[in-house]
């Protein structure tokens, strides 16, 4: 059987031939079947971003796309828009100024298209284009922005059957600037639903906040971060299906299987091993 | 580009799954065109990747811009293989590739095919895996189609589809690229159908029966 010759192909990157090698030798050396997905640092987090725009050459908007999605659809896998029954399906979406908050204006724009009604709390825009194309795709949709953030919790908990908390990211450090601290204060009132983007708002991205806000659902982008161990919600997924294999290895991450064509994967078990 | 490649990702896998795709452990052949259709194919490539297809890209003509240049440089970082000249015939790739993805032409083609891409299509023509159009089987006239050309299996329409997409007799019509707004859905008369829950791609079928273009 006449077969396309394989020396006729170019392969720029070596050591992908290697992928089976990294989950052997953990295998021999582990008592466990499958080697624990894991946790990252700040630092980490940090510097797998940085790699994914320099060596892998993607795009901060491109990723941020499939991010912003993955939120959206592990959060309408765990509030189905049919069973939201506050307003007509009415969410908000809380976005804070760097990228944790792009994610969140992407998050709103697919929540829209899935049949929610997003309403955006976005105090401080960043000037930057990225941000600005952002804030006006949401415009397009007809999402409305709130000019500022309800004084009081039962007003969210009455208005809206989630709040989607896409303040602050891996690039957080404490503490929270004195212009978001009402509105932390108030969500940690708040009695409807809090789903966070990558990592609790205001909690230390190792080592969390017991006193912070305390989402019920977590999504974790790329990999979990550290302080995920404390998270005590119910639901954490992991998004953002975009690492490739050869980063993937470098960090050793050994990220679990996602499911056929989903961009999300529930991971359970999470507090598991509390050992940072 | 990044939704529409990656909803044509996901209609290929709903249509053909990997696990089914056992010629030479799930490889297919990606063909990308000098323009957007061809920078969809390279976004495929890379879903199809992560999904576990092994794809195989062919991108004769790489356009210099920094768009075009980042997605084949995310493809290489991702290991997908690219192949320095087409196979000179169809059962090559009909014995080695599981599926071929078209992504060459797009809504921009204006006949005729220029010379490089000539034998391209000839082959493809010939070749007997499914072929898988992205938003226009390539090298047909937008609105009218051609009688002679491609005859891919799967189309996926991008956005909405194009009055050729009348003319497709294949097993497969998609619809993805779910990102219109509403505002301007209405403003084109599209009628999009809904899509099914979170899902990024909605089956379309019945598409023969309005011949009228």
């Amino acid at each position: 059987m006449d077969r396309i010759n394989v020396s006729r192909l170019s392969f720029r990157r070596k050591g992908s031939h290697k992928k089976d090698k990294h989950r052997q030798e953990h295998f021999e050396n582990s008592s466990e079947d499958i080697p624990r997905i894991k946790y990252i640092s700040q630092t980490e987090a940090q510097s797998i971003d940085q790699q994914l725009f320099t060596e892998y050459a993607f795009s901060v908007d491109q990723l941020m796309e499939l991010a912003g999605y993955s939120c959206a659809v592990a959060i309408a896998k765990c509030y189905p828009v049919e069973e939201m029954t506050k307003d007509n399906h009415a969410v908000l979406v809380c976005c804070g100024p760097g990228n944790n908050g792009g994610d969140g204006l992407v998050c709103s724009r697919h929540l829209k298209m899935f049949g929610y009604k997003p309403t955006i709390f976005y105090p401080k825009r960043p000037s930057k284009p990225l941000f600005e194309a952002l804030y006006q795709q949401c415009e397009g949709m007809g999402m409305p922005v709130l000019s500022f953030f309800p004084s009081e919790a039962h007003l969210i908990t009455d208005s809206y059957n989630f709040v989607v908390d896409a303040l602050f990211g891996i690039n957080f450090k404490a503490p929270v600037r004195p212009e978001f601290e009402p509105v932390m204060e108030t969500l940690k009132k708040v009695e409807s639903p809090i789903c966070s983007i990558d990592v609790p708002s205001g909690w230390d991205i190792e080592k969390g906040n017991a006193n912070g806000l305390q989402p019920e659902m977590l999504i974790s982008l790329t990999a979990p971060k550290l302080c995920a161990h404390l998270f005590k919600g119910k639901h954490h997924y992991l998004g953002g299906r975009f690492v490739p294999r050869t980063l993937e290895q470098k960090y050793e991450l050994n990220l679990p299987p996602y499911p056929g064509t989903d961009c999300v994967v529930e991971l359970k078990d999470s507090q598991d091993d509390g050992n940072a | 580009m990044e939704l529409a490649g990656y909803s044509c990702a996901v209609a290929i896998a709903k249509c053909y799954p990997v696990e089914a795709m056992t010629k030479d452990n799930h490889a297919v052949l990606v063909c990308c065109g000098p323009g957007n259709n061809g920078g969809n194919g390279l976004v495929c490539a890379r879903h199809l990747k992560m999904f576990g297809y092994k794809p195989t890209i062919f991108y004769p003509k790489r356009p210099s811009k920094p768009l075009f240049d980042a997605l084949y440089q995310q493809c290489e970082g991702m290991d997908i293989p690219v192949l320095s000249f087409f196979p000179s015939e169809a059962h090559l790739i009909t014995d080695s590739y599981n599926f071929v993805v078209d992504a060459l032409f797009g809504i921009n083609f204006k006949g005729p095919v220029r010379p490089e891409f000539e034998p391209v299509i000839e082959t493809l023509k010939k070749v007997e895996s499914p072929i898988c159009s992205i938003d226009v089987p390539s090298g047909w006239d937008i609105e009218k189609g051609d009688a002679n050309g491609l005859q891919p299996e799967l189309l996926i329409s991008l956005t909405a589809p194009k009055l050729c997409a009348h003319l497709f007799k294949g097993k497969h019509h998609y619809l993805g690229g779910r990102f219109v707004p509403r505002t301007l859905e209405q403003k084109y008369e599209l009628n999009l159908p809904p899509y099914p829950g979170t899902d990024c791609v909605v089956e379309l079928k019945d598409t023969q029966e309005d011949g009228k273009a």
